[in-house]
This record gives C-alpha cells, sequence and structure tokens, in this order.
C-alpha cells in the first residue's frame, strides 16, 4: 500500500458567479522514501494540491470530493484535531516563503522547542539537543549560535535551512515542499536542493515537491506529475518524461527551456527558444481579456485548450475526466 | 461616443464596487436616506411649504406650535413652528441644505489643498515634505474648534454681526476647509509614497515626462480611493464642525439657519416644553452624519483597506 | 572598432542607509561618534555597449546589476563615474537638454503588474510618450502608430480601450515592450523581463525581443539572474558579483570556457535537464552585505582558489588570450 494515496481529489473555490475549479478529480500516489515531483505552471493548482493535503485549503476553498488516504486513513475526512496530530509530525511542509513558518518575535530556538513539545511530551532540554542536531543535519555553520538568533538575523539561504531543519525535527514520512527555493539566487538554490536530496535519501523521508522548474525535478524526482489548469495531463517516471514526453503540453513545457550548450562549446543551442504553442497557432483565436472570473475557468471548458484535440488517450496512467 | 460610455457603464456593473454595494443591506439604505436628504435639500425651494428667509411669510402668531400628533397642532405645520413662528420642516430643509453646502464646500477645499500639498510632500520628498509635514503637525496640534471659535470672533467683532450674516457661510467653509487639510494631506502623501516605487511611475520618467504631469496624471488617479473614504468621513467632521461652531453661536446666524443655528435657538425653549425645536433638527443631524460615517465605512472596506488613515 | 553606443565609466552608486544627521551619533564605548553606513551596490565598473547588440549582465540579487540599468536610464544618479550615449556625458543632463536622450533610450521593467498605470487603457498608455515626444503628429498619426506597435507585439489593437488588469502577464508584458517601442528608440534597457513570467511565456516574449531588435535594428542592455536565457539572448555576457564585473566575454566563449571562479560555480548550479542529481560546484558562505565590502577580491571569502593577493588587492578586469575579460588574480597568475 502506498503511504499517500490521493484518490479524485476535487478542490473548489467559492467565488462570485459560481465554484472556481482549482482541482479536477486529481489521483497520485506516493510511496515511502520516494520522491515526487509536481510541476505546472503558476495556476496550475499544484500549490492548492499541496495545500490540500493537509487540508490548509483557506476559506473560499474547500474540498468538495475525493480521499487523501495516509497509511490508509482519509485526511479529508478527519478532524482539525486528528490532522494537527499529522501536520508537521507525521507529514511536514516546506513554503516558498520562510517567514511563513517563522515568527519574527521568537527566537529559532523557541520556535524548533515548541514545535517539538507540541507533538512530544519531553523536556525543553532534550528538545532542544534534538533541535541542535537537526541543525546540524542542514549543515548550519555553528548551530549553538543560530538557537538563539532571530529570523532576520539570517539570511534567506540560512533561513531556508532552518525551516529544513524544522521540517525535519519530528522525523516526518513526508515532507511537501512548496517551490522551496524560487525566492533564492541559483547558487543557493543548488545548494539547498542537494542538502533536500540528500537528507530524505538519508533518513528515508518521502518528498513530494512542487515547483515550475523542470531542471530541479529533473535533479531531484523519481517521479512526476504534470499539471496543467487543476488536473493532472501527465505522470511517470522523471527520467522517461524529461527524455519523452508524450503530452504536447509537457513538450512545449520542456521546449520552451532555454537550451544550454555543453562546457566545451561542442553543441550551439539555436538561438531562438521554441514557444509553447500558442492558442493562436493551432487556429484557436486567442480568447480575449476577460475579467478575472471568467478568465479563471480554465480553458479546457471553453473548448479553448489547445491541447484538448491532441492530448487525448495519451496519458500514461490515466485518462482525463 | 455611446459605445464608450455604454462599456464605461458595464465594466462599472460588472465591478467588484457595485457586487459589494449590492449585497451590503446598511451601505444601500444609508444611500438612500442620504440620497433623500441631499434630494429634499436641494430642491428645498420647491419642496418646503413656506420660504422661512422670507419675513413676510412667518407670523409671530404661529410660534411654538407643536408637531402634528399633539394637542394644539395646526396641520400646515406638520413639524410645528419655531419661537419666531417659522414652519419647522421648511426651516429644516433649508438648514439641511446649509450644512451640506457647508459640509461640501469644506471638503473640497480641503480636498484641494490636501492633495496638492500631500502629492508635493510624497513625490518630491526630502525638505519639501519635512517643510509641509511640520506645518501639517502643527496645525494639526490646535483643535479645528478652537482656531474656528479664534477666527471666527476676530471676524464676528471686525465686521460687524449683519455683514458677518452675509459672509458666515463662506467663513465657515474656509475655517473648516483650511483646518482639517492635514488629514487629506497625509493620506495623500502615504498612499502617493507607496505608488511612488512601483514601476509605472519609473516607466512615466523614463519616457522623460515632467514632475507635474507624473504627479497629476500618473500617481494622482491612483491615490483616489483613499481620498474618496477619507472626504466622505470628512464631510461627515465637517456637518458636524459647522454645527458646533454654529450652536456655540460662532456659525450661521439664526436668519440663514442650519441645523446647527436651529437646534441652538430651540435650546432655550426646550424648559418651556418646546421641545420639538431642538430635538427634531437634531435628529436630522445626527441621521445625516451617521449615513454619511456608515457609507465611508463600507466604502473603506470596499476599496484599499490599507491606505486608510483615519 | 566603431565607438560604442552606450559607454559606462567608472560607476559606482553608494546608496545611504545612516538617514539624517542625528540618527547617524551613536553612543559607543563612552563618547558620541558619529557612523555612517552606506550599501555599496556598485563599485567601480566599465562596460561598453556596441550598436546593435545585446549586452546580458548576469548575477545574483544584491550584486548592482539592476543599478547599474537605472543609472543608465537615469532614473538613479551615480555617486561616481560617467555615463556617456552617442559621445555625449547624459548623466548630468536635466530638463530639456535630457529630452532627446528620454526618447532614444527606453527601458521594459521587471513586473508587468506594477508597470503599466492601472488607471489608464491601454490605448492611453501608448499614446501618451507618443504624443508627448512627437508633439507635432496628428491625432491619425498617434493612432496609426499605437496600431503599429501593437500589431507588432501582437497584441490585437481592437483591445486598446481595456485596462492593463485586464491582460495576463505575458500580454501585459507585451503591452510594456509596446510602450518603449513606440516612441522608435534605439537603445533599450531590459531589467529582468522575463523573470516574473511563466517559462511557456517567457520564450514568447524574449522571441519577440529579438524579434524587435532584428526588425528595428536595436540595442539591448539586458539584466537577467539566469544564465541559461542569456545563452540564446546575448551577444556579450558581463558576470556581476557585489557591485563589480568578473568577467566579461562573448556570450559563446563564456559558455564554452567560464574563467572566473563564480562563473564556473554560477554555470554549474543551473539545474539542467539531463541531471540526475545536483551536481554544482559547491562555494563556501553566502554572499556577503555590500554594507560592508570585503577587502580586496569580493569574491575572495567563497573562491576555493583565494590567496592572501586575493584578501588584499582588488583585481582588474584583465583580457586574457581567449577573449574573456576576467577580474581574478588566479586567472592572471596561471594558477586557474
Amino acid at each position: 500500500m502506498a503511504l499517500l494515496e490521493v484518490k479524485d481529489l476535487d478542490v473548489r473555490f467559492a467565488v462570485r458567479g459560481g465554484d472556481l475549479k482549482a482541482l479536477r478529480r486529481i489521483s497520485f500516489s506516493l510511496d515511502k522514501g520516494e520522491r515526487l515531483g509536481l510541476v505546472g505552471e503558476s495556476g496550475a493548482g499544484k500549490s492548492v494540491a499541496a495545500f490540500s493535503i493537509l487540508n490548509l485549503i483557506a476559506k473560499p476553498g474547500y474540498i468538495a470530493g475525493g480521499q487523501i488516504l495516509f497509511e490508509g486513513r482519509d485526511l479529508a475526512a478527519m478532524s482539525e484535531r486528528e490532522l494537527r496530530r499529522i501536520r508537521g509530525n507525521r507529514i511536514a511542509m516546506i513554503f516558498q516563503d520562510p517567514m511563513m513558518t517563522l515568527n519574527p518575535v521568537l527566537t529559532i530556538g523557541t520556535q524548533m522547542v515548541e514545535a517539538i513539545q507540541a507533538h512530544r511530551k519531553i523536556s525543553r532540554r532534550q528538545a532542544r539537543e534534538i533541535a541542535l542536531d537537526r541543525l546540524r543535519k542542514v549543515q548550519i555553520p555553528s548551530p549553538e549560535k543560530r538557537l538563539d538568533q532571530y529570523p532576520h538575523e539570517l539570511s534567506g539561504g540560512m533561513r531556508q535551512r532552518v525551516i529544513i531543519a524544522i521540517a525535519l525535527l519530528l522525523d516526518p514520512d513526508i515532507i511537501i515542499a512548496d517551490e522551496p527555493t524560487t525566492a533564492l539566487d541559483v547558487t543557493i538554490q543548488a545548494e539547498i536542493m542537494a542538502l533536500l536530496l540528500e537528507l530524505c535519501e538519508r533518513e528515508n523521508v518521502a518528498l513530494m515537491l512542487i515547483t515550475h522548474d523542470l531542471g530541479v525535478v529533473s535533479q531531484v524526482t523519481q517521479r512526476m506529475l504534470v499539471m496543467y489548469s487543476g488536473r493532472i495531463i501527465e505522470q511517470g517516471p522523471t527520467r522517461e518524461i524529461i527524455n519523452d514526453a508524450q503530452h504536447p503540453y509537457t513538450q512545449g513545457l520542456i521546449n520552451a527551456l532555454p537550451q544550454m550548450g555543453e562546457p566545451g562549446g561542442a553543441i550551439v543551442p539555436d538561438p531562438r527558444l521554441h514557444a509553447v504553442a500558442e492558442e493562436r497557432a493551432l487556429g484557436v483565436p486567442l480568447p480575449p481579456p476577460l475579467p478575472l472570473r471568467q478568465r479563471a475557468v480554465p480553458a479546457v471548458d471553453a473548448g479553448l485548450c489547445p491541447f484538448r484535440q491532441r492530448g487525448r488517450g495519451l496519458l500514461r496512467s490515466e485518462q482525463p475526466d | 461616443m455611446t459605445t464608450a460610455t455604454v462599456s464605461r457603464w458595464d465594466r462599472f456593473r460588472e465591478s467588484f464596487f457595485w457586487y459589494s454595494f449590492k449585497r451590503d443591506k446598511v451601505a444601500i439604505l444609508s444611500f438612500l436616506v442620504l440620497l433623500t436628504m441631499v434630494l429634499a435639500a436641494v430642491f428645498a425651494p420647491w419642496l418646503a411649504p413656506t420660504n422661512p428667509y422670507d419675513l413676510a411669510q412667518i407670523d409671530i402668531m404661529n410660534s411654538e406650535l407643536p408637531p402634528v400628533g399633539m394637542a394644539g397642532a395646526d396641520p400646515a405645520f406638520p413639524l410645528g413652528t419655531d419661537a419666531q413662528g417659522r414652519d419647522l420642516l421648511s426651516t429644516i430643509l433649508y438648514g439641511t441644505r446649509v450644512s451640506l453646502v457647508i459640509g461640501f464646500g469644506a471638503v473640497l477645499l480641503q480636498a484641494a489643498l490636501g492633495i496638492l500639498f500631500g502629492l508635493l510632500a510624497g513625490y518630491l520628498g526630502g525638505k519639501v515634505d519635512a517643510i509641509l509635514m511640520r506645518i501639517a503637525d502643527v496645525q494639526l496640534s490646535f483643535s479645528t474648534l478652537m482656531v474656528a471659535i479664534i477666527v471666527g470672533a476676530v471676524f464676528k467683532a471686525s465686521f460687524g454681526n449683519l455683514m458677518f450674516g452675509e459672509i458666515a457661510i463662506y467663513m465657515l467653509i474656509f475655517i473648516i476647509g483650511v483646518a482639517e487639510w492635514p488629514q487629506i494631506a497625509r493620506t495623500v502623501r502615504a498612499s502617493v509614497l507607496a505608488e511612488k516605487k512601483k514601476e509605472y511611475v519609473d516607466a512615466a520618467k523614463v519616457m522623460g515626462f515632467g514632475t507635474g504631469r507624473i504627479m497629476f496624471r500618473h500617481i494622482l488617479p491612483n491615490t483616489l480611493s483613499p481620498i474618496f473614504v477619507i472626504a466622505t468621513v470628512q464631510i461627515a467632521n465637517a456637518i458636524i464642525s459647522e454645527a458646533a461652531l454654529s450652536f456655540l453661536g460662532l456659525g450661521m446666524p439664526e436668519t440663514q439657519p442650519s441645523l446647527g443655528s436651529l437646534i441652538k435657538s430651540g435650546f432655550d425653549y426646550i424648559q418651556s416644553g418646546s421641545w420639538w425645536i431642538t430635538l427634531i433638527p437634531g435628529l436630522v443631524l445626527v441621521v445625516l452624519v451617521l449615513v454619511i460615517n456608515l457609507l465611508g465605512d463600507w466604502l473603506r472596506d470596499v476599496m484599499n483597506p490599507r491606505l486608510y488613515k483615519g | 572598432m566603431t565607438s560604442p553606443l552606450v559607454s559606462i565609466r567608472g560607476l559606482e552608486k553608494r546608496f545611504d542607509l545612516s538617514g539624517g544627521l542625528l540618527e547617524q551619533i551613536t553612543f559607543e564605548k563612552g563618547r558620541f561618534r558619529r557612523r555612517q553606513e552606506a550599501v555599496h551596490a556598485i563599485n567601480g565598473v566599465d562596460l561598453d555597449v556596441q550598436r546593435g547588440e545585446a549586452l546580458c549582465v548576469v548575477g545574483e540579487s544584491g550584486c548592482g546589476k539592476s543599478t547599474v540599468a537605472r543609472t543608465v536610464m537615469g532614473l538613479i544618479s551615480p555617486s561616481a563615474g560617467e555615463i556617456h550615449y552617442d559621445g555625449q556625458r547624459i548623466d548630468n543632463l536635466e530638463g530639456k537638454a535630457a529630452l532627446p536622450y528620454r526618447r532614444r533610450m527606453q527601458m521594459i521593467f521587471q513586473n508587468p503588474y506594477a508597470s503599466l498605470n492601472p488607471r489608464m487603457t491601454i490605448q492611453q498608455t501608448l499614446e501618451e510618450p507618443i504624443r508627448f515626444h512627437f508633439p507635432t503628429w496628428s491625432a491619425a498619426e498617434v493612432r496609426d502608430k499605437v496600431h503599429e506597435v501593437m500589431q507588432s507585439v501582437g497584441i490585437d489593437p481592437d483591445w486598446g480601450s481595456r485596462f492593463g488588469h485586464e491582460f495576463s502577464g505575458g500580454q501585459r508584458q507585451r503591452i510594456a515592450i509596446a510602450r518603449a517601442l513606440a516612441v522608435d528608440p534605439e537603445f533599450i534597457v531590459a531589467d529582468e523581463p522575463i523573470s516574473a513570467l511563466d517559462v511557456s511565456i517567457q520564450a514568447q516574449v524574449l522571441n519577440l525581443l529579438m524579434d524587435a531588435q532584428e526588425s528595428r535594428s536595436l540595442t539591448y542592455l539586458f539584466i537577467t539572474h539566469d544564465l541559461a536565457v542569456v545563452e540564446h539572448f546575448g551577444t556579450r555576457v558581463a558576470v556581476m558579483y557585489l557591485g563589480r564585473v568578473c568577467e566579461l566575454a562573448d556570450t559563446r566563449t563564456l559558455f564554452a570556457t567560464p574563467r572566473h571562479p563564480y562563473t564556473q560555480a554560477l554555470l554549474s548550479a543551473i539545474p539542467k535537464l539531463e541531471d540526475d542529481r545536483p551536481n554544482h560546484i559547491r562555494l563556501q558562505g553566502e554572499v556577503p552585505t555590500p554594507v560592508n565590502l570585503p577587502s580586496g577580491c569580493v569574491f575572495h571569502g567563497r573562491c576555493p582558489y583565494a590567496n592572501e593577493r586575493c584578501r588584499r588587492e582588488v583585481p582588474k578586469l584583465i583580457a586574457t588570450d581567449g577573449g574573456t575579460r576576467v577580474a581574478c588574480h588566479a586567472v592572471e597568475e596561471g594558477r586557474l
């Protein structure tokens, strides 16, 4: 049995003029120790998927249907009290903005100790030991000093390391990381991703990595899902999809990436980038600009999805509904 | 040109503004009450049974008649009459008119000064900002009423009662307008500071546009929402200030009464049992100020709530 | 070689952090002292932009690349140094004298959500600069020009009466490009024009910029943090670190043989599709704050090849045999 199994998850946002379907019956699973990438562009629903797993969708969003089975128990049907026992304990989350997790007026140490004591009955001193151990694991220089520092005294990369340390505090089974390095510079991003990968491997933690960066997914994950307007349009082993994407959208996404020539200069990339086929190129007019609530209803429903005609029947593991 | 106006109207009906107005019962009710009062005030000369300014229509014999429904009432005067025999309904209609003119006038003056100084202080920054804002601070540290009382008293003493009566309405607009401009200037400055960091302002600078054009054509339209909110509340404040001044005898003369001076003129008779002369205009004042404030509250919620500083 | 279109000489920019005189005075060790702190955003940058090229300035946040762009455009005045455009010094021009350059030099901004005035329609946004710079044009000429630029960036001219917020991010960035093109500029500074956009949209916008360069013979100064994009776009690349240029080379040369240790690290840190694991060059520590600049080479704290000289002496940008210009003692001494 998979560690986490999402079945037909349907998430909607109640807005004026009706419901906005953010997730349309998506299903996927995550095994123990597996690293899964969730790729898509803004508005594809990848963050909503991450948040809904821990039932963290804020109003006006709500789970309209489906199951989220964690070790066979449905998280979607759990009470807030039961959920709290799982959040941060069994399933930890890393956000894009470290300040979403860190409280600016408390020291790192206090926050880590509180997080531990919320789930385990141990002394302050023991909790502090655990915190120190996790800070060492994320290779923060002089971890003892960090415990007594405030979040604003740390750099962006350091803060994200602290976040990872907090995520690891209670030896979770799953870490959900929502664009954990998007706000960071490339060199720091590389460090953090390498660290996250290393830790997940060593501690046998399952990782669900949400990102828009195919390069990162390729480096870190074993399996990936590609999302487009609330649906999973392609899923499979990462390497297989990167090398031989089946869905035209995934193909477009991969081709749109700037290609890097090899160091050594043997391959010179084509100076023109392959833009993802615009709707116009496929003979469907580009939809005129609309107010948000109309635009947000995915183009698929309007019959405007350029991938509709071509995309059918091409999914590796599931059919579009 | 009609297509443009139609699309404007459509845009308005699509807007969040209209949507939230439709759903807010308090806002709708307040708006309807205010609209009725404004219309009644504007059309007072046609609606009012008598003209209280016309001495020929006043009969002292009709003084202190109670409102309809009480013993001794005269159906010709539905809300009764005051001590000089003026029809209270007519005086209230005319009084509301005066109060509203002063309220709107003072706020227009405040807005003109506040927008100009706020834009200059926020956009130019540095010394201009420091000087203008210190002036604003000094101005705010005097209470509006205190300044108004001093200025009003000086004017009254130097021009005499008769002359003062003629210019009173302009005087009050001027005093309340000048005393309260820092409120708007500060709000404008705060939102200019936020707006001027945005890239569209840089884009305008890169185009080589002059300071004036950037301030008035590019930044000002984007600071209108908070100005609109605070101006609404300031109208209510101005009406109250005027009423308070008139009540103290430094506002509108009794020959051209505002709501404030009506309350004052009736106040002397409250002991003698003629409570309606004071109470009815008082109620009108309270309702007027209340609906404006309720509308202001609603506006603040709809428009950017962050920028509001009252 | 012809004279460069834009030349930046000895550019420095400090942003004062310490505020007014009263805030500068601190009480330390028993006596009052006046303390001044400044962010050293640019510390001596020399760059030439040749006619018709796209010079890319690359670096991580805080390296001063955006400050260079804004200083060139006159949005910020430099603390020291000069900027020349077509042989004329422009950083000290004011008012009327600067106006011709405001037309010839244009800028595209990072955030398409903030760079269009929310209270103006697209038509107004595009018409205003044209009317301003070509006051003799008739209304019909202005309309035709707006029509032309909108079409050239792929925005339907019929949408002119709509407001910016009704468009998607990519469409807005196209409109921002149209605004820059409307006054027929020669030189465009693009400050991270695609970093706020989705990958699929990025490609469209980059292609659009390349088309415009071809058809209007434009010169670009292109600011980005994304080295991968540069390989498609740039003629030459300048890599910046903490307010200094550490490597300047033809794009192809830079990607084939990066010389500066920082450039090498930066290149290796870009996640590539072919990778199965992160395989970047590990750097020590993090970027120091530009408030207290390290002495000597700004990169020495993180550089695996740093020695005593690097800690002491600021390296100069020196031409190497490969045509690359590198500011690195190790390269100069042949250690690297």
